[in-house]
């Protein structure tokens, strides 16, 4: 059942100047959820690009079931990956678009393609060059949710979508995923708004995958202590530093690892408060902890700008 | 070969891009064509070049079958051989087609005199004075050469860019600037003058024939390794 669907072996993308890619290793089983995280560039679409075929590696080996999908139908009439900034034929209208899917996704439902576009209000009957970029999503979505394609990528697919509309996409791919398991990737940078849907996560940065855990695993795995400024320093002396803050003589520092019941009696006497961390704030921190982002102050006030700017 | 129909069929879901719109831009162009003939008050045979109307629209479609369609297929998950094999045959089917039409309206036109105003817009002279496959040869390559000149520009511009299209472009200007050259140096025209004097439709739909060939192939190649 849980056979291994994508297994990426020292894959390397190399562009004039950047590696987008540096020595990627990954294994991912059938049947889940999982969230692509990582900053604009750090190698998302890159990776996708390449699993499906999109794209070519420098160098290494990307196998989706069990065989690389380049110019192999077995293998790619399995996979659907509708880009960001997916193209469409010139005189195409939504509609065309969805029929068009129709003709190569076995398991295509037009019926949950007709009910999709009524909930985002798409108009099927208008140039597709002329949709508004939500709407433009909203297509992209529609061919990603309704093709039911067994290996489904999705790539930043809420872009200028509203609140309401990206609620409704979180909602019916939990819903469609329920009845119509298969495996779902799901590449953001809206972390927080994703998180609960993610049952395994991937982050990558600078084309490097920085973690690749099981979100239940990953949410007890960094605790925030925060007090007295020297009690804090005391208590969490030897211990992982992912990031810490002072306020006057007030500290919060979070740690890289789970304390146990112990470490939390004993914050609890020392008068320290623990909180959990979330996913993002998680992500947030480890990438700013990489390699190449120390001393490098103005790159982690870019990806504060940036998180800012997703969560708008 | 499923995939391969289905990626033609995909391309036909809007009947206007491969039909409806060369249909009205050759009928627009045979309108203007006999209306313009029809206020010449000479009643010889008149002749005019708006038949070729539909083929740079063709170019178009070469050209936006691959910067567009192509990336659409391959967000279906589409290999490049059948995106290349369907959009091939599509384009056939359509030169086919038009083919059939433009031969039908050469008899028509033979039959009506020229429409009743001495017009001729199928008829051609030279290159329709030939038995009908002939004609229809001529006919049929020349629009693929249209499909596959545009299909094999965008697939070079596809593959490198800005830069790969200016030098293939001026390189291939180039090529035939140094030949010309050669030609002259060498006082080859008058053979040059010769050989072409020498072509018939049928001989020179051969060449080109060929020439469409080596396009093909050509984009193909390029296309193996094009990302969207």
């Amino acid at each position: 059942m849980n056979e291994t669907i994508i297994e990426a072996r020292h894959l390397v993308k190399h562009y004039k100047e950047l590696n987008a890619l540096d020595n990627v290793n990954l294994s991912l089983t059938a049947n889940r959820i999982y969230g692509l995280l990582g900053r604009n560039g750090a190698g998302k679409t890159t990776l996708m690009s390449i699993l499906t075929a999109q794209a070519f590696a420098t160098s290494g080996e990307a196998l989706v079931f069990g065989a690389s999908a380049y110019e192999n139908d077995a293998v790619l009439s399995r996979i659907c990956f509708i880009r960001e900034s997916q193209k469409y034929p010139e005189d195409f209208h939504p509609q065309h678009a969805f029929r068009s899917a129709a003709l190569f996704y076995k398991n295509w439902d037009q019926d949950f393609a007709d009910r999709l576009a009524e909930d985002f209000q798409l108009p099927l009957k208008r140039r597709i060059k002329k949709l508004s970029r939500g709407q433009l999503s909203a297509v992209g979505v529609i061919i990603g949710l309704a093709s039911r394609a067994e290996l489904t990528f999705f790539d930043e697919p809420y872009l200028g979508l509203d609140a309401v509309a990206r609620q409704l996409f979180y909602d019916r791919l939990v819903e469609d995923y329920a009845e119509h398991p298969r495996t779902i990737i799901l590449s953001s940078h809206l972390i927080d708004e994703v998180a609960n849907l993610l049952e395994h996560v991937v982050v990558i940065d600078r084309g490097r995958i920085i973690m690749d855990a099981d979100a239940e695993e990953i949410r007890g795995s960094a605790v925030t202590v925060s007090g007295s400024a020297e009690k804090v320093d005391t208590f969490l002396a030897g211990r992982k530093i992912l990031h810490r803050e002072t306020l006057g003589s007030l500290a919060s520092v979070t740690v890289d690892e789970a304390l146990g019941s112990r470490d939390r009696a004993e914050a609890q006497e020392l008068g320290l408060e623990l909180s959990p961390v979330s996913l993002q704030q998680l992500v947030v921190r480890k990438t700013m902890a990489g390699p190449g982002a120390t001393g490098a102050a103005s790159k982690t006030n870019d990806f504060a700008d940036d998180t800012l700017e997703a969560r708008r | 070969m499923s995939r391969t129909v289905a990626v033609a069929r995909m391309q036909l879901i809007n009947k206007w891009t491969y039909i409806g719109w060369p249909l009205t831009i050759l009928a627009a162009s045979f309108l203007m064509s006999i209306a313009i003939f029809a206020l010449i008050p000479v009643t010889e045979g008149k002749n005019g070049g708006g038949s070729q109307a539909p083929l740079w629209y063709f170019l178009v479609l070469g050209i936006q079958s691959m910067t567009l369609v192509f990336p659409f297929s391959q967000g279906l998950s589409i290999s490049r051989r059948a995106f290349y094999l369907g959009t091939l045959g599509l384009f056939s089917l359509i030169a086919l087609g038009m083919t059939a039409l433009y031969l039908i309206g050469g008899v028509i036109e033979k039959a009506t005199t020229g429409w009743g105003v001495y017009g001729y817009f199928f008829n051609i002279p030279w290159v329709t004075e030939g038995p009908w496959y002939s004609t229809a040869a001529f006919f049929f390559v020349v629009m693929m050469f249209m499909f596959i000149v545009g299909f094999w520009f965008a697939t070079i511009f596809k593959r490198w860019g800005t830069t790969g299209t200016l030098i293939s472009t001026l390189g291939t200007g180039l090529v035939l600037i140094g030949l010309a050259a050669l030609a002259t140096l060498a006082e080859w025209w008058g053979y040059v003058g010769n050989w072409f004097a020498q072509q018939s439709p049928l001989s020179i739909s051969g060449w080109t024939a060929l020439l469409c060939v080596v396009l093909a192939a050509g984009s193909y190649a390029t296309l193996r390794r094009a990302t969207p």
